[in-house]
């Protein structure tokens, strides 16, 4: 049994399941990076993406077609966003408050949505969502290892690659990154240099929404053609893992989302072998801890001490 | 005479200080908001609002059994807002509180259906090992905050999910094979009658956990009001230098209110199987956590207000039950509201205010100077 667990485990179906599962963290995660490195203390990523499915479900049904569907989850990721830049960066709410009343509402919210459009609860299913196409790119064609992996995938998934891209040079080599960068790392010298952190932190915000909202459209639109209560299972807070993990550089985020998905698939495949899969799913919250630890044990001083 | 009056203004005056004036203006305006925002929901939903009021209203009081099952959903907040209370107050971010509640949970289960001890005893030792088992939880964040200087609003986050899998994986792998208990869902065997807690009212499942709740949040009221004790947890909240300058422990203060609010959320988990589940069941809390948290902050962070606001929450929720049976209304209308209630009340008004009053006034300032200007050109 020892060894076929291991074969699924290298196994190349498993290695493209994590490839397709990677998408929406990865999407979402980068919108995130920005979001979490100018510290709007937003951990209400769950919130987001709930609703970026909804609302992409949403928008395919009513237009006929998955782009519009991404469309519509964007602008609701949008305008979620807006109000809480609204509530925490004008009104001085809390913004771990308003973190979690978002996170809390948010299944209230797609479920009241469910029952009074669609009248129905739980799942609601309809080829009328309609889903992305899979894509065939023939270059991969002939080999059989790149036709498994990288093919019939839907578009988000390799968009997800490009966006992480472009995430890494905006990031890293536009002054707009240089910029962002340091209103995460001391917003008070930033404001000192002529930096409008204000603005930047709204910026980074609304970029988060729109993100996550297309991060959540990727569930109903990939070839399921639903949408169901809560759909999004702790996939949000998954996004919060990946981007405190790779410490919101988007390359590494990228890697420990690959990582992520790839330990998510792995429980799908091997839950059937009797395997206790509470366990690998730990795996991802667990590596926070070891991550965080690792990096505060440089700044250990031997004794207990609290800095104000 | 005068002198009465005078002793009655300053009466009057200390229970309308500004600080009451804006909490109640805050708790009205958000009242109002939530009131019509809700009108519009439910008239949306093709109902009237007021019958949907009466509604909830009729089920969370109308009857014994209503009345039970209010104090019944009342219970698990008192504790969680308890706990969050203590951490929040003394600037202590313990957003794990779901997670001690689910150690504590399976702890009291395991307890509660293991051992044969008296009855009277075994609740005790049910919930007080519940409590145990939440501070052990929450002392890894403790540590990790105070060694490493690692924020405990990531740890204790982050360990709520641990907690989840963790208890899923010991009833699922070790005490369902063991017990030979054959069901779908991932639940432990019933606890035994001696580890129940007695019924409040007949035919519900409203249980003495009600009157924990409440002893609880009276020690920490009078903690905080009374004791030099609470002085100092509420220093290193506010004021860490201030409190460390004053001659706090600060490592030794830090540590307790992890503790205290570890221990507290353990035992709302350890309430929730003796006196409402009688067993462990898989993701049982759904929210209690967070809404704990959220019910601290609409109290701010009072304990005699968290015990009406509670009250409140437990009477909406088995109100918006019965809504759902004699409405087509849906009872996650009620959730979303109590949602928008604490983002409403999460508003800043007086920063606003001032804010607008600023403004203005600067406006005045800008025009009486530009007029100034022009009488002297003019002359």
């Amino acid at each position: 049994m020892f060894s076929e667990v291991l074969k699924w485990c290298v196994n190349i179906t498993t290695f493209a399941a994590a490839f397709r599962l990677s998408a929406p963290l990865i999407i979402g995660a980068i919108g995130g990076c920005f979001n979490e490195s100018t510290s709007t203390g937003n951990i209400a990523y769950e919130c987001f993406m709930l609703t970026g499915a909804f609302f992409g479900a949403y928008g395919s049904f009513l237009f006929g077609s998955p782009y519009y569907g991404s469309l519509a989850a964007m602008v609701s990721g949008l305008v979620l966003a807006g109000i809480y830049g609204l509530l925490v960066f004008e009104f001085n709410c809390n913004a771990m408050i308003v973190s979690i009343a978002y996170n809390s509402g948010a299944w209230a919210l797609t479920t009241l949505l469910l029952t009074s459009i669609w009248g129905v609860r739980g799942i609601y299913v309809d080829p009328k969502i309609v889903s992305y196409p899979n894509i065939t790119i023939s270059a991969f064609e002939n080999n059989h290892v790149l036709d498994v992996l990288f093919n019939g995938n839907i578009i988000l998934v390799y968009l997800a690659y490009v966006i992480a891209i472009i995430g890494y040079i905006v990031m890293y080599k536009t002054p707009f990154g240089l910029r962002l960068r340091g209103v995460g790392i001391n917003p008070e010298a930033s404001q000192a240099a002529g930096v409008n952190v204000h603005r930047y932190r709204w910026i980074c915000l609304l970029i988060m929404g729109v993100f996550m909202g297309l991060a959540g459209s990727y569930m109903p639109l990939s070839g399921l053609s639903m949408f169901a209560e809560n759909m999004t299972v702790g996939r949000g807070f998954l996004v919060l893992t990946a981007i405190l993990v790779g410490r919101s550089n988007p390359i590494k985020v990228t890697l420990v989302a690959l990582l992520f998905a790839y330990s998510i698939s792995l429980t799908l495949v091997l839950s059937t072998y009797g395997i206790p899969t509470q366990l690998m799913s730990m795996l991802p919250y667990l590596m926070v801890l070891i991550v965080l630890l690792s990096a505060g044990l440089r700044s250990f001083k031997g004794t207990a001490d609290l800095s104000a | 005479m005068k002198e009465k009056i005078n002793q009655v203004g300053r009466v009057i005056n200390k229970i309308f200080n500004p600080e009451v004036k804006i909490s109640a203006i805050r708790y009205v305006f958000s009242f109002i908001g939530v009131m019509i925002v809700g009108a519009v929901l439910i008239a949306a939903q093709g109902e009237d609002p007021i019958y949907a009021v009466k509604a909830i209203i009729k089920g969370a009081f109308g009857s014994m059994t209503a009345l039970g099952n209010t104090i019944r959903w009342a219970t698990p907040s008192f504790l969680t807002a308890a706990a969050a209370l203590v951490a929040f107050k003394s600037g202590v971010v313990n957003l794990g509180i779901e997670g001690q509640m689910y150690v504590g949970a399976l702890t009291a289960a395991i307890i509660g259906y293991s051992l044969d001890l008296p009855n009277g005893v075994h609740q005790v030792v049910c919930i007080l090992l519940a409590g145990i088992a939440g501070i052990l939880w929450v002392i890894p964040s403790a540590l990790m905050r105070l060694f490493f200087n690692i924020n405990e609003f990531i740890t204790t986050m982050m360990l709520n999910f641990v907690a989840t899998l963790l208890a899923d994986f010991i009833v699922l792998w070790i005490i369902i094979p063991q017990t030979g208990e054959t069901t779908t869902t991932i639940r432990t065997p019933s606890i035994l009658d001696s580890a129940k807690l007695p019924n409040l009212i007949k035919g519900t499942s409203s249980s003495y956990g009600f009157f924990i709740g409440l002893l609880v949040l009276l020690i920490i009221y009078v903690i905080f009001k009374f004791t030099i004790k609470g002085y100092e947890l509420k220093q290193v909240g506010e004021n860490l230098r201030f409190g460390k300058v004053g001659g706090v422990n600060i490592i030794k203060t830090f540590l307790s209110i992890f503790i205290i609010s570890g221990f507290i959320s353990g035992i709302a988990g350890g309430v929730e199987v003796t006196g409402g589940y009688n067993r462990y069941i898989s993701r049982f809390s759904a929210t209690m956590g967070w809404e704990g948290i959220m019910i601290a902050r609409i109290a701010a962070q009072n304990p005699i207000a968290i015990v009406v606001v509670s009250l409140v929450w437990g009477a909406l929720k088995t109100g918006a039950m019965s809504m759902e049976r004699v409405t087509s209304l849906n009872r996650l209308t009620v959730n979303l509201l109590q949602m928008l209630f604490v983002l409403f009340i999460a508003i800043d008004y007086e920063g606003i205010y001032t804010s607008i009053k600023n403004r203005i006034m600067k406006k005045k300032e800008v025009k009486r100077l530009m007029h100034e200007q022009e009488s002297t050109q003019q002359s």
